[in-house]
């Protein structure tokens, strides 16, 4: 016999499903957000930030509460649906400098699968302190504002 | 969930008609040599390796899964009883999870798990990949026949 081959219903990659985008909005702060695909969930405490260079320090602030789930082994679990926006302070850094964000994400899919812990990155160029208003963020985190 | 249901009537029907000796067909993308997979050795959660050659010669069901995916958890009471049903009929269950020893040796307790529970960090992930496991997604099975074919894979 063979399989129903019509039954495997097609999902999507981890980034894609969970596409993370960021942009500057001043020279000391950054908006990273997570755009999460319908009918796909990421784990609250299993987002991580990392910048580079690494001479630049992160402050990440509590993130927003999500949707509680009880979960039978880990207890109570915090996810987060549709997006996310996160407001990063940065310190140390020289006006003008570009830096490259990661951002650590583990979710799911609603169809009963789960993806392992998946980094995605971001290049930004940080204004100047003088300068006014948000920049535009760089490769990755411009192409998710398009779609 | 649903899915997961729908998966494992898929998987089910896999291991039956292979406990029974009929032949089974799959798609063409699926790698059909186990070779590299039974030739792995890994540790159990006591530590001590075990080589996938033991069980050369039964219908082999490996299910590459984390105590961090809710949905392979969900399934694997079902494999427990499924170990139950057909292993005396020749089928193996093997875990293989991409997690740490100590999260799967309290699942497996808790779970009363009664076939192997192999170790291989996210590595398993990589390993899963080679056997097809497009997405690198959990959970994601392969059932190798008693000749060392793989016969099904599903993620």
């Amino acid at each position: 016999m063979a399989l129903p081959l019509s039954a495997q219903v097609s999902l999507l990659p981890a980034e894609k499903a969970f596409r993370f985008s960021a942009r500057a909005i001043d020279a000391r702060s950054v908006e990273a957000r997570f755009t999460i695909a319908d009918g796909y969930y990421l784990y609250r405490d299993k987002i991580y930030f990392r910048v580079e260079p690494t001479s630049t320090r992160l402050s990440v602030p509590e993130l927003p509460s999500g949707k509680i789930k009880e979960d039978e082994f880990f207890g109570r679990v915090e996810t987060y649906r549709g997006s996310v926006v996160i407001t990063l302070g940065l310190q140390g850094i020289t006006p003008g400098q570009k830096l490259v964000l990661k951002a650590e994400s583990q979710g799911c899919a609603d169809l009963g699968i789960c993806y392992p812990p998946t980094v995605q990155q971001v290049t930004l160029a940080l204004p100047d302190a003088s300068s006014a208003g948000p920049s535009t963020p760089a490769n990755i985190g411009k192409k998710a504002w398009f779609n | 969930m649903a899915t997961v249901k729908q998966r494992l009537v898929f998987a089910v029907v896999a291991i039956v008609a292979l406990a029974a000796g009929a032949w089974f067909a799959v798609s063409t993308e699926v790698p059909r040599d186990a070779t590299t997979l039974l030739a792995l050795s890994l540790p159990d959660t006591e530590g001590k390796q075990q080589a996938l050659a033991q069980w050369r010669g039964k219908v082999l069901v490996v299910n590459f899964w984390a105590t961090w995916c809710a949905p392979c958890r969900e399934e694997m009471p079902e494999f427990v009883r499924m170990q139950r049903e057909f292993g005396p009929r020749g089928v193996q269950f093997v875990g293989i999870a991409a997690d740490q020893p100590d999260k799967v040796d309290q699942f497996a307790k808790e779970l009363k798990l009664n076939y192997p529970a192999l170790i291989r960090g996210y590595g398993a992930i990589e390993l899963s990949k080679t056997g097809g496991n497009r997405l690198s997604a959990l959970p994601f099975t392969i059932v190798v026949d008693r000749l060392g074919s793989v016969v099904y894979t599903r993620g």
